[in-house]
């Protein structure tokens, strides 16, 4: 009985017929604190959307506020060595560097001449390519540098459709990271990317050849203006291709950025300024 | 509460005082000093009042007459009490006497009056005595006279019962002159005892004779057992009536008990007349509110014929108390708003505590003796008194009263209808900062942005800024009205309401995280990813082998990179939540008041606030929090982004508050006073 009594005390508390009240109140209740929370949430939401608007006009259009977070550019790898940053492959099996080689071929499908030519100019090498407004009459859109893939001789995939990865000499494309109005490397000293070995792998890694020679990144593709000014900006490339890695080993090599005015990456990001990966080329 | 002279025993009992509703007092010991004082004295058919406050302050009466100094004489030597040796240095009235309440009385009342008693009892010696007894309910002496006072040698002075007295008189004295007893003296006798009986007052008659000479000479050997003398045709003098006072403090707080909506309710072992004479004295019963016996009195008709309804005030002994049901005795509870109960035995003191609980009062004890205990320890709070109090009273108690002021149980029940109002202030604070609390995860979620605010953050908020802030509330000033709200509703008013949580959570919690959301919209904007491009980029964001991810104007980010971006939203989150903080803490202080008339002087919030913000800058900037804590300097202009919400929310709760107070009943009331 007591039972009872509780449960049709809960009933009643949902659903009251007498006086008509829905957990405790009457329509016209609900409606009253529906209203005013609703009235109130839009209050907001416009005020909040305000404050937004008057955020966002004062943000410069072609340039964030704050790069102080930027200053050692990224550096990636291409092809990407997955979740572990290793390339681990089969010469024999070709199913296992196949993506590899698709990967390469996808990414620097831009590079190709023609497009090159059809979307960027030639520009004078060694020299930063300045578009810099005068004032308030923006020089904009501004032009970008030719990136052509011949310039990757041996890794452009032109010659060696397979990139090296047959042969057990791959190629390792690397890229750093676009930083509006990055000038990297002063005195006309251009930035390059050495790569070595981690740790003891240093007999393991062999012989590195680097294209362009030295591998360096052009002066003329600095500074990048960012992508609503400079829209078909050609990242620069460096590629690495490894000659006599020792095979059926793990190699850890580790590749850098140098340059002058580009300060060494903090202890804790493994990826500003240098990109380490793992690679391992079996043969059987 | 200490400080007020109140040692409480469990701190709860505090908060329970804060919400009682009836307080059911014992009289003796409690209410009054428990010292037999003279009040009236009726000579020279004349009633004079005499001072019976405890520090003598009061007015006093016209000393110049000679009966005076005889009635003072009688009361004097006719008296066994004497005061204890070593107390010359204490004022009269606290002295130690070794003899009976009714003759301590008197000896302190004539040697406040008249000066040493001891010195009128060696002037006067006493030859013999005949004690009091019962069946007599006289008692009498016999004292040498001094020197040039009469011819007579001896002096025969007698106190008892008033009528006794009388029937022994045959003259009476008036202005010093002795005149026979006539009808007209008799009738005028009557009419004082009356009206001196009426007030609840313990009368005495007292009387004297200077024995004849001639009968009676030097040296003659009085026989007290084989009575040898003359014991009438004496010549009446006067009559001293005694009351044992109400204490000073209490008429006031009862007064401030019944402004606070809290029913006093009179519950004691000694007689009905005494008990409703101090009931009315000390505002129990008050002024112009009758009980049927005073309306049937006041109409000149029986009792029976009275309306129950028409009394508000009752006076129940405790023969009527046994054949009550507890039907009948809830009745009488629930609709008399004054009563006493006199002449009850200690079982029935906790049949009344018992009663009124039913009724779902909070009940509230006081009280000093054994027979007090079962209805100290059935009470809500038991309150005993500390310096007069039985040790078993003590022990049964929640709360002592180490002054024995009963005004110290207001100062208790303000100080937890206090404690009862900042406890609602103190978790309106810290339950608001939940929302900007879990939104961001929320969104996170639903909405895959970066993650607005991390774990640490949170816990930086709720264990570190959070505390001191909600902790100050707790010695926030009483809103001006604490004492005049009538009594919480255990049922009802609850500490924690829907309206609490619907301002908390639904209105200022919102508040506070789009301030939250705001701080974290603009440093990510002005580092370059601007909203639309993070809506959806969670995956990517949290993908620790994504080193270029491209924010809205074309840079490329490594995890790591990015991730100091996203700790240093983090750390602008956790300071805009400081920043509304403020704001909050400000606006529940006061739940009616506005902070201008409140005021700033809880100086512990004050300190909270700088403490809380100087917390806050520490953990963004001290050295190592980035690699500790991963919370990363914030650029001094971040600081202010949460302010316009800060203040919008102070604002915004000003106006509530303005309206609340402006219609009170309205619908703002209803739905968000809390």
């Amino acid at each position: 009985m007591a039972k009872d009594g509780e449960k049709s005390g809960w009933k009643e508390y949902i659903w009251n017929p007498r006086t008509r009240e829905f957990l405790g109140r009457t329509a016209s209740s609900w409606g009253l604190i529906l209203l005013f929370y609703v009235v109130f949430y839009i209050f907001l939401a416009g005020l909040f959307t305000l404050t937004m608007y008057v955020m966002l006009q004062t943000l410069d259009d072609h340039k964030p506020t704050w790069q102080d977070r930027l200053s050692t550019p990224g550096m990636v790898i291409r092809p990407k060595a997955g979740e572990y940053f290793e390339i681990i492959y089969n010469t024999e099996n070709t199913e296992s560097w196949d993506m590899y080689t698709q990967t390469l071929d996808k990414f620097l499908a831009p590079y190709n001449s023609s497009e090159q030519a059809l979307k960027n100019d030639e520009c004078t090498p060694d020299q930063y390519f300045q578009q810099e407004d005068s004032g308030s009459v923006k020089n904009n859109p501004k032009r970008s540098c030719q990136f052509n893939r011949t310039i990757l001789e041996d890794c452009s995939g032109i010659h060696d459709r397979y990139y090296g990865y047959q042969s057990g000499k791959p190629c390792i494309i690397i890229k750093l990271n676009r930083v509006i109005g990055m000038l990297p490397g002063k005195d006309g000293q251009a930035p390059f990317v050495t790569c070595g070995a981690k740790r003891e792998d240093s007999e393991k890694i062999g012989e590195l050849m680097y294209f362009p020679p030295n591998g360096t990144f052009n002066l003329m593709y600095y500074p990048y203006y960012g992508k609503k000014a400079q829209v078909n900006y050609s990242q620069p490339l460096v590629a690495v291709k490894f000659l006599n890695i020792t095979q059926n080993e793990d190699v850890n090599i580790e590749c850098k950025i140098n340059a002058n005015n580009i300060p060494l990456g903090s202890e804790r990001d493994k990826f500003a300024g240098r990109v380490s990966f793992k690679l391992r080329i079996n043969t059987k | 509460m200490a400080r007020k002279n109140c040692l409480v025993k469990n701190l709860e009992a505090v908060e329970t005082l804060g919400s009682t509703s009836t307080i059911c007092s014992d009289k003796t010991g409690t209410l009054t000093q428990n010292r037999m004082t003279v009040a009236h004295m009726w000579f020279d058919n004349q009633i004079h009042e005499a001072d019976t406050t405890e520090d003598q302050s009061g007015s006093s009466f016209d000393k110049s007459s000679l009966t005076w100094s005889s009635l003072a004489r009688v009361a004097a030597l006719c008296n066994r009490a004497v005061f204890k040796a070593a107390q010359d240095a204490l004022p009269i009235l606290k002295r130690d006497v070794a003899g009976d309440a009714s003759e301590s009385a008197l000896l302190k009342c004539i040697e406040l009056s008249c000066g040493s008693v001891k010195v009128m009892r060696e002037k006067n010696k006493k030859v013999a005595e005949i004690p009091f007894n019962s069946t007599n309910k006289y008692q009498l002496s016999i004292h040498d006279t001094v020197e040039g006072e009469s011819e007579s040698s001896y002096l025969l002075v007698m106190k008892g019962a008033p009528e006794r007295i009388l029937d022994r008189c045959s003259t009476i004295m008036v202005q010093g002159k002795e005149q026979p007893m006539d009808e007209e003296m008799k009738e005028a006798f009557q009419n004082a005892y009356l009206e001196l009986g009426g007030l609840g007052e313990r009368v005495l008659g007292f009387c004297h004779v200077f024995m004849s000479e001639e009968k009676y000479p030097k040296g003659f050997a009085f026989d007290t057992d084989d009575v040898n003398f003359q014991t009438d045709n004496l010549c009446f003098v006067g009559l001293m009536s005694m009351i044992d006072p109400p204490r000073a403090a209490v008429p006031d707080a009862v007064g401030k008990c019944r402004s606070a909506g809290i029913k006093v309710i009179m519950v004691t072992g000694d007689h009905p007349i005494t008990a409703k004479a101090i009931a009315k004295g000390v505002g129990i019963i008050s002024e112009g509110n009758e009980t049927v016996e005073d309306i049937a009195a006041r109409l000149n008709i029986p009792v029976a014929q009275v309306n129950p309804r028409d009394a508000k005030a009752c006076v129940i002994h405790g023969t009527d108390l046994k054949d009550l049901s507890q039907d009948q005795m809830d009745d009488i509870l629930r609709n008399h708003t004054e009563i006493v109960f006199a002449r009850t035995s200690p079982q029935q003191k906790l049949i009344i505590v018992e009663g009124c609980q039913r009724l779902g009062a909070i009940v509230a004890v006081t009280g000093d003796g054994v027979n007090d205990s079962p209805a100290l320890k059935k009470a809500d709070i038991g309150v005993a008194m500390g310096i007069s109090g039985s040790d078993v009273s003590k022990q049964a108690a929640d709360m002592i009263l180490l002054d024995d002021n009963f005004a110290s149980i207001v100062t208790g029940v303000e100080e937890g209808r206090l404690i009862f109002d900042n406890l609602k202030k103190s978790i309106a604070y810290t339950l608001t900062s939940n929302i900007p609390e879990i939104t961001p995860f929320l969104f996170f979620i639903l909405v895959n942005i970066p993650l607005p605010l991390g774990t640490i953050t949170i816990l930086c908020i709720d264990l570190g800024t959070d505390m001191v802030p909600a902790i100050s509330l707790a010695y926030e000033a009483a809103e001006s009205d604490i004492m005049k709200r009538q009594p919480r509703n255990p049922q009802r008013d609850k500490l924690v309401n829907e309206r609490l949580i619907s301002i908390a959570y639904g209105q200022i919690g919102m508040i506070q995280a789009l301030g939250g959301f705001f701080a974290y919209f603009v440093i990510m904007a002005e580092n370059g990813f601007l909203p639309s491009v993070l809506v959806g980029i969670r995956l990517n964001w949290d993908d620790r082998s994504t080193n270029d991810l491209e924010d809205s104007y074309g840079q490329q980010w490594t995890y790591e990179q990015r991730k100091i971006v996203e700790f240093t939203c983090h750390t602008a989150f956790f300071v805009s939540i400081v920043v509304v903080q403020w704001a909050d803490v400000i606006i529940c202080k006061t739940r009616r008041n506005s902070v201008f008339q409140q005021g700033m002087k809880n100086k512990i919030l004050i300190f909270g606030l700088f403490e809380e913000t100087a917390l806050a800058a520490f953990l963004s900037y001290c050295p190592g929090m980035d690699v500790a804590l991963r919370m990363y300097p914030l650029k001094p202009s971040w600081w202010f982004i949460a302010f316009p919400y800060s203040f919008l929310i102070f604002v915004y709760d000003e106006i509530r508050k303005l309206i609340l107070r402006r219609n009170p009943g309205g619908w703002v009331e209803k739905e968000t006073y809390y």
